[in-house]
């Protein structure tokens, strides 16, 4: 047993003891208290940014497209309505039996039937809403509408599709639009300082870019700025309520200088042919015709199109998808001539009373080679005007002969060859104006003169777009003022304009003018079979690519068997005359005859433009 | 301060102090579950039986004479004993663990018995020892206590294990432990942790120290549950977001809200104001429990005092450090608050034989 001593000994150490367990659980409290107070106190913003974070997400509400007008207020593309059937999952206690009455109303095909059953617990699990039918028809519209009160838990909603009202008219010019890429989606988003997220789509086709044309160079202007719905989850990422909402900012329209009369017509004249259609107003240095032929449904494109049928269009040996008019390369032929007439005037090579005596070909000094005009016997004694009108290969090889190839060269920039021209075509070609540099990189050939002299009437290794065309057409008609082309007439999507510099006598421009009229006035004109098509002046210039070298006609007949041997036929004109409004380039591939075959279609869009 | 209060010749022990605070803590405990449970009106009436009849018992158990438990520990321990092996026959497998006892009309967590069981058996077994222990008394003790531990932990039930283990400790150490032994005793566990690492761990239990070790790592796995607990604590701030505010708790971001982690909930909707209001209840009946000890009677009353008491606050210890992130993710009820009917009743009969420990005064005294 215990004595009283020990007792009391026992008695001290428990005590002890206890206190010191006591105050180390009081210091761990305290730990424990400090550590709250960092929490509540100290760290709250944190923790309450956190929290708000937690139970916050934030859907994107997608903006709608702009609309796309042509200069007169006509849409070109516009945004289409469908109808889908949507249902809330997450309200609907018996699925089965939820279907079945609704397929007294709408057939529900064996995928749609799949495509419900496979998300219905999902969505019902998180909140969300499922479409069940999309594009539903009128009918089906009017039977839902009646029996709706059936159905509380299903509603009707729009969603658009992108349809161009012209699908054959404009593919090229306007373009389609398609679905974005990961990379593309974080960049557009990024823009607006969002993170890809969750999405109400008011597209059903989903998130939507512009892929090629105005769609892809307009995009950002037509697309607008996504909304943000905010919604109160639980950690399920249930949606509870919606608690905020940053209205999306649909998209602007897009008010186009393109004009729709015009390219009707030049869509109807170039029927099955393939080639390009570009025409400018010379006022705004706005694209008001702009074709490629032959074209493809655009609105096939824009809204899912099978693979199979896109290798259709890819592998179809008339490239209906290739932009011919911005992107095709074709040598400017004898329409060069009024270029190369202002570079012997500039350069005092010739001047307007020179003449020479036109045996039908030149002959290079250098080593005899022989260079052939169009008409065999030649124009004779002819001035730089008839060798205009006539279209005198040989005046044309002796000028060029007679030029330095890198004034010369300086020179065809001014007019836009062998540059970029337009502010917003999508992947505009530069075409090819050949250097002595270029030559020597590409063909590891040295320059030689005849390269020059070929230069002299378009021929050879130089080429140009039908854009380019016509935008050396309307230099010709505007005396040199017209700047960079545009589909806009203002705000432009590339404010790096072309600008030449090339400065010429007005009465020399008089003298280009009088000559280029009577390209098609004059009874030697090369296309006077146009004088009758119109009731005013216009100024023109023909020319006629050659694919194939011949020496004789009897030659080219063999040649033309094959229909993709024969000749480009090409134009470039403007008018009326005197005060041009419009001007026009014409290509048509292997048409043959620049004068007859491509006149035509420029003069029926500057009839449809000027009498307009 | 204990009172006796004499109805001729029948006498009610009753410590009123204790009562209070603890029927106070009770309430506040199903107000602070009916937000925790989502407004859940059957989960807070069953609760309101459980404090009801938790309180009865409380009452009925201090009325025992100390003696009563004296005798009596050893057959309570054997009993505590044979319903842990009971459970580990016939126990009811949650989540992988048999920890339960269906008794049909109530589950019962047998380990939350030997927390009771096992420190007053040891205070009856130490009481008359002469200072300090001897080695074979310590190594009896210890053997038994390790004994126990195993059979708790192998449930696998580690959190409840270590406060069992804690229960005996406490007591051998209130007892006289010798200090050599508890410094070689030290020693010897810090050296033989990386065997215990590897040995004695669960996978789960090593990623739940992984992750408190470095809660970043995996803010969705593991440390989901801590993280959301210090958003749901820090976003209280000190007013806290109001009753049934809790967008942490309502929104289900916050795990075992009714159970282990209500502590967050309370913090999240009462902010720093709240937490002060409910620790210092809490700190008032250790307290109060240190001031019992201190006048008990004899020296088998000082140990059980001071052996439940820290069981006691272990408990609280482990839950609020737990909850705010200081210690590992352990299953640990707040005591009186939580949802749980053997571990709430189980603190009934702790401070029940705590009063009837600390009023009960000796016959000669009388």
């Amino acid at each position: 047993m215990i004595d009283l001593n020990e007792r009391h000994l026992e008695k001290r150490s428990f005590f002890n003891r206890l206190l010191l367990v006591y105050l180390f659980f009081g210091a761990a409290f305290l730990f424990i208290l400090y550590k709250t107070y960092s929490l509540q106190v100290a760290g709250y913003s944190n923790y309450e940014i956190a929290a708000l974070k937690n139970k916050t997400k934030e859907v994107l509400v997608q903006p709608v497209r702009g609309i796309i007008y042509d200069r007169n207020g006509n849409i070109l593309v516009n945004n289409v309505p469908t109808y889908d059937l949507i249902i809330q999952p997450s309200k609907i206690k018996n699925l089965d039996a939820f279907i079945v009455e609704l397929s007294k109303i709408i057939n529900f095909s064996p995928e749609e039937l799949e495509n419900i059953n496979k998300n219905f617990q999902q969505k019902a699990l998180y909140n969300r809403e499922l479409t069940i039918r999309k594009d539903l028809s009128k009918e089906e519209i009017a039977k839902f509408q009646v029996r709706s009160y059936k159905f509380k838990n299903a509603f009707i909603d729009v969603r658009y599709s992108r349809e161009n009202r012209y699908p054959y008219l404009f593919s090229h010019a306007i373009g389609y639009v398609g679905g974005v890429n990961n990379d593309q989606l974080s960049s557009i988003l990024k823009k607006q300082k969002l993170k890809q997220s969750e999405t109400t789509f008011k597209y059903s086709g989903g998130f939507l870019i512009g892929k090629t044309g105005l769609e892809n160079i307009y995009d950002s202007h037509l697309r607008g700025s996504f909304g943000i719905k905010s919604f109160e989850i639980d950690a399920k990422g249930k949606l509870l309520k919606e608690v905020g909402f940053d209205k999306s900012i649909d998209g602007k329209s897009l008010f186009t200088s393109l004009d729709l009369s015009s390219q009707k017509i030049a869509y109807d004249q170039m029927g099955e042919r393939r080639g390009a259609v570009v025409a400018l107003d010379l006022q705004t240095g706005g694209i008001v015709t702009y074709l490629s032929t032959p074209s493809f449904n655009v609105n096939d494109l824009s809204n899912g199109m099978s693979q199979a049928a896109f290798n259709n269009l890819i592998n179809d040996k008339n490239k209906p998808f290739f932009d011919r008019a911005a992107q095709g390369r074709y040598s400017p032929a004898s329409t060069i001539k009024p270029a190369i007439a202002l570079f012997g005037i500039k350069e005092s090579i010739v001047d307007w009373n020179f003449t020479i005596d036109d045996p039908g070909f030149f002959v290079l000094p250098e080593d005899q080679r022989v260079y052939r005009g169009w008409k065999k016997g030649g124009h004779g004694i002819i001035n730089m005007r008839d060798a205009i009108i006539e279209s005198s290969n040989t005046f044309f090889f002796s000028l060029a002969y007679q030029s330095d190839i890198n004034s010369l060269i300086d020179h065809l920039a001014q007019f836009g060859f062998g540059r970029n021209i337009c502010n917003d075509c999508f992947n505009p070609d530069s075409g090819l104006l050949p250097t002595p540099e270029w030559k020597m990189n590409n063909l590891n050939y040295g320059w030689f003169k005849g390269d020059t002299v070929n230069l002299g009437v378009g021929q050879g290794y130089m080429s140009a777009t039908p854009i380019q065309l016509a935008y050396y057409s309307g230099f010709l008609a505007s005396k040199g003022s017209i700047q960079g082309l545009s589909f806009i007439n203002g705000e432009t999507q590339n404010k790096q304009s072309f600008k030449s510099s090339l400065s010429v006598d007005d009465s020399d421009w008089e003298k280009i003018h009088s000559s280029m009229i009577g390209v098609i006035e004059d009874p030697k004109g090369t296309a006077k079979r146009l004088k009758p098509l119109k009731n005013y002046v216009v100024a023109a210039k023909s020319g006629t690519v050659e694919l194939v070298s011949t020496e004789t006609k009897e030659d080219y007949k063999l040649v033309r068997k094959n229909i993709g041997n024969r000749d480009h036929a090409i134009i470039v004109a403007f008018g009326p005359m005197p005060n041009p409004r419009y001007a026009v380039s014409v290509v048509i591939e292997n048409g043959e005859s620049g004068g007859s075959v491509a006149g035509p279609v420029a003069i029926a869009v500057l009839n449809e433009l000027i009498t307009e | 301060m204990k009172k006796r209060l004499d109805f001729k010749n029948f006498s009610i022990y009753f410590d009123q102090y204790l009562f209070i605070a603890i029927t106070l803590l009770s309430v506040m405990g199903l107000f602070f579950l009916y937000s925790a449970s989502q407004e859940d009106i059957t989960i807070v009436a069953k609760q309101a039986v459980f404090v009801s009849f938790g309180l009865l018992l409380m009452f009925a158990v201090s009325q025992l004479d100390p003696d009563f438990y004296k005798t009596y520990s050893g057959v309570f321990l054997v009993i505590s004993i044979l319903l842990i092996f009971a459970t580990t026959l016939f126990g009811k497998e949650i989540n992988g663990a048999k920890r339960w006892l269906d008794l049909g009309f109530f589950t019962l967590q047998t380990s939350e018995i030997i927390k009771i069981s096992l420190p007053i058996f040891l205070s009856s077994y130490l009481y008359n020892k002469s200072l300090p222990i001897s080695s074979k008394h310590t190594f009896i003790t210890l053997i038994l206590i390790g004994f126990i531990f195993y059979l708790v932990y192998r449930q696998p039930d580690l959190g409840t294990g270590l406060v069992v283990f804690m229960s005996g400790g406490y007591v051998l150490f209130l007892a006289g432990l010798s200090w050599r032994f508890i410094g070689s005793a030290a020693g010897v566990f810090v050296l033989s942790l990386p065997f215990l690492w590897n040995n004695f761990l669960e996978p789960f239990q090593r990623q739940r120290i992984l992750t408190f070790l470095d809660p970043n790592a995996d803010p969705f796995g593991t440390s989901w549950n801590i993280t959301q607990s210090k958003i749901a604590i820090g976003s209280g701030g000190i007013n806290g977001k109001g009753y049934q505010e809790g967008s942490q708790a309502h929104l289900n971001f916050l795990p075992e809200t009714e159970t282990d982690f209500i502590f967050a909930v309370i913090a999240e909707e009462f902010g720093f104001i709240g937490v002060c209001v409910l620790l210092s209840i809490f700190f008032f009946i250790l307290l109060r429990c240190l001031y019992l000890a201190f006048n008990a009677r004899d020296r088998f009353c000082r140990l059980t005092i001071g052996g439940l008491s820290l069981v006691f606050a272990s408990t609280l210890f482990i839950n609020l450090a737990m909850v705010v992130g200081v210690i590992p993710v352990v299953g640990m009820p707040l005591p009186f608050i939580s949802k749980g009917g053997s571990s709430l009743l189980s603190f009934y009969i702790a401070f029940g034989i705590i009063i009837s420990m600390a009023t009960h005064k000796k016959l000669m005294q009388r």
